[in-house]
């Protein structure tokens, strides 16, 4: 085990499978010469060569469709979209093409392709460069989802991506590319559509992901500590496949689920889930499903206000105290 | 008119080269074969707009009637292994690449024997194994999409190009200029093909572009020349076609090419074509290309049961294809739940 | 003062009485319960909301009536009474009555059972009124719940303590290991206890018409037949009759009503010679004679014992006796047989000296007598019909010429 940060798993996991795979390839804005934006991207240009690590214009679709037309054609691209509230200017290759295509041709287009972007709040850039659009695209039929939280996640659910045979939507936090955690060593892949139980606990479940699970994290332990309640913290990690069996045996143990979202309110992954969990286990529901999400308003720049949108520990923690009565 | 000028230079260079007759650069097979090419398409479009007017087939369908001979130049000049990229208005560059008319008759009739199993229709015609990889039905989403197959022949050194079809209306969206520029820096074995038929949808596109030729005045703006070609010409189409592919083969890097034509019919089905001006469908009518195909064909020599047995026997094909198609079955309710993913499933949750 | 249906809810426009808590003549305070209504989307106890006697009850129970409408009448102390109200016809619209209640009732949080408490409670046969809620405003939550179930004697279903002592045979020690058949006898007493409250009413009887019967044909039967001919049958046949006339004492208990059935289908609690204890079926018994009843009791006494009693043999019992006079006990407290509403047990029948009149005179004699015990469940009926019945029974079984009827 080795202790990386979040950024550095990302470059681990896309050296891992561009060494391993001729067919990798990878495309975005400032990515080879420059390291990316958020320097996530730094020294795979030196590796791997002006061939198979390219700079693009500032082309969204020219990206997204090249990558795609690559893809079905027998290539596995990564590619890059900055920030994901770019995803708004590609959205149609996200899900009228690459979403669609294999269903539409009966079968015989396949898009093994990942799109990696940044996603999220936190690092005050204001409304067009802190959206959390996870749900968008869990709302289309014919792409994954994955969000890891932490840097083994990084490096594990994103080489399992670029392995799969299905195109991948992959959301980095971009708030969490600094932090830390100990990543295996060596060849590590993940499985896609597995939710992970991070902290055990008997009262109530609190449902999390991306940037919202470290958080989550935090405030069952004050939970435990200041109001002496037992929290189970889950992992979602990917919206698609989702990992109804561990959701639903995690709310079935505690009887009382808190999801909480960095994604506005109206159709956050969490009113899905609250969903299936009252159709699924209503009967072994001690309480309302709870939401804890960002509100349904564009996000402000100011330290203060962007801090008082996003789901804070206290946030969590009040909140899960006050319902858990 | 520079621009122009530069397509008037190449054709007569061309033209005192080669057109010596039935053998020059072009020869007597592949004149054969874009005869037989645009039959097929001619045939089983109107094959399909019969079958629509017997509501047989439901939904919308966009027919290329009188644009035939873009395709079979174009599909004539193409490599088994090319891959093509076209749009809604897709029948004919599907079928030039050799794909099965009951298969696409089927898939119109939304039958099992159709090609996408009936889960695509009209717009998404695509035969992935002859290389044709899709019609895509929103407006210039596949550009950058044939630059990514484009990508994927120059990097494993294949040989092989992308021909992208669209028409004048695409010209003025986003995704055609970021494919162009994009098909430009990496210098992309590909084939931008506009085939100009004078009306975006109902609008003539004269009205909402601010340059004449909406392709070919745009090509100098991303280092390209600008390449005009009689789009009702099938030799023509073939010789500019061959020209763009031999360029990108050899390492030259995208085309751009603008071929003028005109739609006997309206938009789509829904679309008697009323709006335009009295007369142009007669003029255009008079430069049918298939008749005037049959003409030259008879002029070079060939004799005339030569060119009424490939008539005859296309519309045999049809024929038989129709009634194929009509006799399959309608596709199992499974097929609605699966091809989501690769495993075959549509399952989004354990 | 006048007691109206009140309005649950914004949209709602009438109202279902179901349940009248008290009766004409009662006297009522502000905070008892004085009825229950539902609505398409509530149910309700509704509190008296005035001190008083209830006077006048204007709508019935199953009636559904408007918003407003008149139901009862308090009349408060002091108060004089008024002229009765003609009785509303149901659903007919009346005027909203301008008194506001004084209290607009509400159901409290601590009703609101989330749906994983509702399964719990059903599931363990628990009220929710047996568990203590520690939520919000009383409010119960799983964990009081599993609290209570996991809490020793607290858990009806479990009969035996979670965490029993690890005791071993030996040392002055013998355990013995709970068959199956026992562990079942106890789960079903814990059960039955815990979901019926229990009341015992006895009636000393006196047999001595029974036993002209049974001195009559009793020698020729135990010859013929290979065992005697003993009160048992006699009593069961009374208790059919009586049941006749006292048809709620023969029914079962569903949720919150009450299953009244034609027949009479008699368990009879049969002792496995100290092994146990079953309870297989007459079927028909009130259709059957007492010689007829004497012949299924012995035969099923004797297959009971030899164990080939079939499944079928045991089901759909509508009411149970239990005889325990041959051991010459007293009186017996039993326990319902689930889901019946009533038990009877029948006791030492001794020669005891009685007061009985004859020809106006208070006299001293010597009588079979014996004591008659039922048990009923208080949800079902109460202690006066219970009492009716058993006077019933005792007539009966004192009255009846039963040298007719085994002859």
């Amino acid at each position: 085990m080795a202790e990386l940060t979040y950024r550095e798993a990302v470059i681990e996991a896309i050296a891992q499978e561009m060494r391993r795979d001729e067919r990798v390839v990878f495309l975005g804005e400032d990515i080879a010469k420059a390291g990316g934006v958020f320097k996530a991207t730094v020294g795979l240009w030196e590796e791997f060569g002006d061939l198979r690590v390219r700079d693009t214009p500032i082309s969204e679709q020219a990206i997204l469709g090249a990558a795609m037309g690559a893809a079905m054609t027998g290539l596995r691209p990564i590619a890059e979209i900055m920030f994901s509230d770019f995803l708004a200017v590609c959205w149609d290759i996200v899900t009228n093409q690459i979403a669609k295509s294999r269903y539409m041709t009966g079968g015989q287009v396949e898009v093994p392709l990942v799109i990696r972007t940044a996603n999220g709040g936190g690092a005050r850039f204001g409304a067009q460069h802190s959206q959390a659009v996870e749900n968008w695209a869990m709302m289309i039929p014919g792409i994954k989802v994955v969000a890891p939280s932490t840097p083994a996640d990084v490096k594990g659910l994103l080489a399992a991506a670029i392995r799969d045979p299905d195109p991948v939507l992959f959301f980095e936090q971009k708030s969490l590319y600094a932090t830390k955690g100990e990543v295996p060593d060596g060849e590590h892949v993940d499985e896609l559509g597995k939710a992970k139980v991070v902290r055990e606990g008997d009262d109530v479940t609190i449902l999390a992901l991306g940037l919202m699970v470290p958080r989550a994290i935090e405030a069952a332990e004050r939970l435990q500590a200041e109001a002496g309640i037992s929290a189970s913290v889950v992992d979602i990690r990917s919206l698609v496949p989702l990992d109804t069996q561990t959701i639903l045996a995690e709310v079935k143990k505690t009887a009382r689920v808190v999801t909480v979202e960095e994604n506005p309110r109206l159709c956050g992954w969490g009113a899905e889930i609250a969903s299936i969990i009252a159709e699924e286990c209503f009967y072994d529901l001690d309480m309302p499903v709870v939401r804890i999400t960002t509100p349904h308003i564009p996000l402000s720049s100011a330290d203060e206000l962007e801090d008082e949108m996003i789901p804070s520990v206290d946030r969590i923690f009040e909140s899960v105290r006050r319902e858990v009565d | 008119m520079a621009k122009k000028a530069t397509a008037k230079k190449k054709a007569p260079a061309s033209k005192a080269k080669n057109r010596a007759g039935l053998n020059d650069d072009i020869g007597e097979e592949n004149r054969l074969r874009m005869w037989q090419l645009q039959l097929e398409v001619r045939h089983v479009e109107q094959r399909l707009h019969d079958l629509f007017f017997q509501n047989l087939i439901k939904g919308t369908s966009h027919l290329a009637l009188g644009q035939e001979a873009i395709s079979a130049g174009f599909g004539a000049a193409m490599r088994p292994d090319d891959y093509t990229f076209c749009t809604y208005r897709g029948h004919a560059h599907t079928l030039v690449r050799g794909t099965s008319m009951t298969g696409m008759i089927g898939e119109l009739m939304g039958k099992e024997c159709g090609m996408l199993k009936g889960k695509g229709g009209s717009m998404h015609l695509t035969d992935v194994s002859k290389g044709a990889m899709g019609s895509y039905a929103i407006i210039g989403a596949h550009l950058p999409i044939a630059a990514g197959a484009a990508w994927q022949a120059q990097y494993n050194n294949t040989g092989q190009i992308a021909a992208c079809f669209f028409g004048d209306g695409t010209t003025n969206i986003g995704a055609f200029h970021e494919a162009l520029n994009f098909a430009v820096i990496w210098n992309l074995p590909v084939v931008y093909v506009c085939e100009n038929n004078l009306y975006m949808e109902y609008t003539p596109i004269s009205e909402v572009t601010a340059v004449e030729h909406p392709a070919a005045d745009r090509a100098g703006a991303y280092g390209l020349p600008s390449i005009i070609v009689d789009g009702n010409d099938a030799d023509a189409v073939f010789r500019v076609a061959t020209e763009a592919f031999d360029k990108a083969r050899s390492g030259g890097g995208p085309s751009l090419i603008e071929a003028k034509t005109y739609r006997h019919s309206g938009h789509s089905r829904a679309d008697p074509g009323t709006y335009r001006p009295e007369g142009e469908l007669e003029e255009w009518l008079k430069k049918d290309p298939i008749p005037m195909y049959r003409q030259r064909l008879l002029d070079f020599g060939v004799k005339e049961d030569v060119v009424s047995g490939i008539e005859d026997a296309v519309l045999q094909a049809v024929d038989e294809a129709t009634e194929e198609a009509k006799a399959s079955p309608t596709p199992p309710m499974e097929y609605a739940y699966t091809d989501v993913w690769a495993d075959g499933g549509s399952s989004w949750r354990n | 003062m006048d007691v109206i249906m009140p309005q649950m809810g914004e949209t709602v426009a009438e109202g279902t009485l179901t349940v009248w808590h008290k009766k004409v003549g009662d006297t009522v305070s502000s905070s008892d319960v004085l009825f229950e209504i539902g609505t398409d989307k509530v149910e309700m106890e509704v509190p008296a909301l005035a001190d008083g006697v209830l006077t006048e009850i204007l709508v019935a129970e199953g009636d559904t009536v408007a918003v407003g409408t008149k139901l009862a009448v308090i009349q408060g102390e002091g108060e004089a009474a008024q002229p009765a109200a003609p009785k509303p016809e149901a659903s007919q619209p009346a005027a909203i009555s301008t008194a506001p209640l004084k209290e607009r009732p509400t159901r409290d949080r601590s009703m609101k059972l989330s749906p994983v408490v509702r399964k719990l409670l059903a599931e363990n046969n628990l009220a929710h009124t047996d568990i203590v809620g520690t939520g919000r405003d009383g409010r119960i939550k799983r964990g009081d719940v599993l609290a209570y179930l996991k809490a020793p004697n607290a858990a009806p279903t479990a009969p035996f303590p979670a965490e029993a002592p690890g005791a071993v045979s030996g040392e002055g020690i013998t355990v013995v290991p709970f068959s199956y058949r026992r562990k079942m006898t106890a789960e079903h007493m814990v059960r039955s206890k815990s979901t019926s409250p229990h009341v015992l009413q006895a009636v000393e009887v006196d047999f001595s018409a029974v036993n002209k019967a049974r001195a009559k044909i009793g020698p020729d039967w135990k010859a013929r037949e290979g065992y005697s001919l003993t009160y048992l049958p006699f009593i069961a046949k009374a208790v059919c009759s009586a049941i006749k006339e006292f048809p709620h004492i023969n029914a079962h208990i569903e949720k919150d009503h009450l299953v009244v059935f034609d027949r009479v289908n008699l368990a009879m609690a049969i002792d496995l010679n100290f092994e146990g204890l079953v309870a297989p079926v007459i079927r028909d018994a009130d259709l059957k004679a007492v010689t007829e009843i004497a012949r299924a009791t012995n035969d099923l006494a004797k297959r009971a014992r030899a164990d080939e009693l079939t499944p079928d043999e045991f089901a759909n019992a509508t009411y149970t006796i239990t005889n325990n006079g041959s051991f010459g006990t007293l009186i017996t407290a039993p326990i319902i047989n689930q889901p019946q509403v009533a038990i009877l047990s029948t006791d030492g029948i001794t020669k005891r000296p009685l007061v009985v009149e004859q020809d106006g005179e208070d006299m001293i004699a010597i009588r079979p007598v014996g004591i008659l015990a039922q048990s009923f469940d208080h949800r079902a009926i109460d202690g006066s019909y219970s009492g009716a019945f058993m006077r019933r029974v005792k007539e009966i079984i004192e009255g009846k010429n039963w040298v007719e009827s085994v002859s």
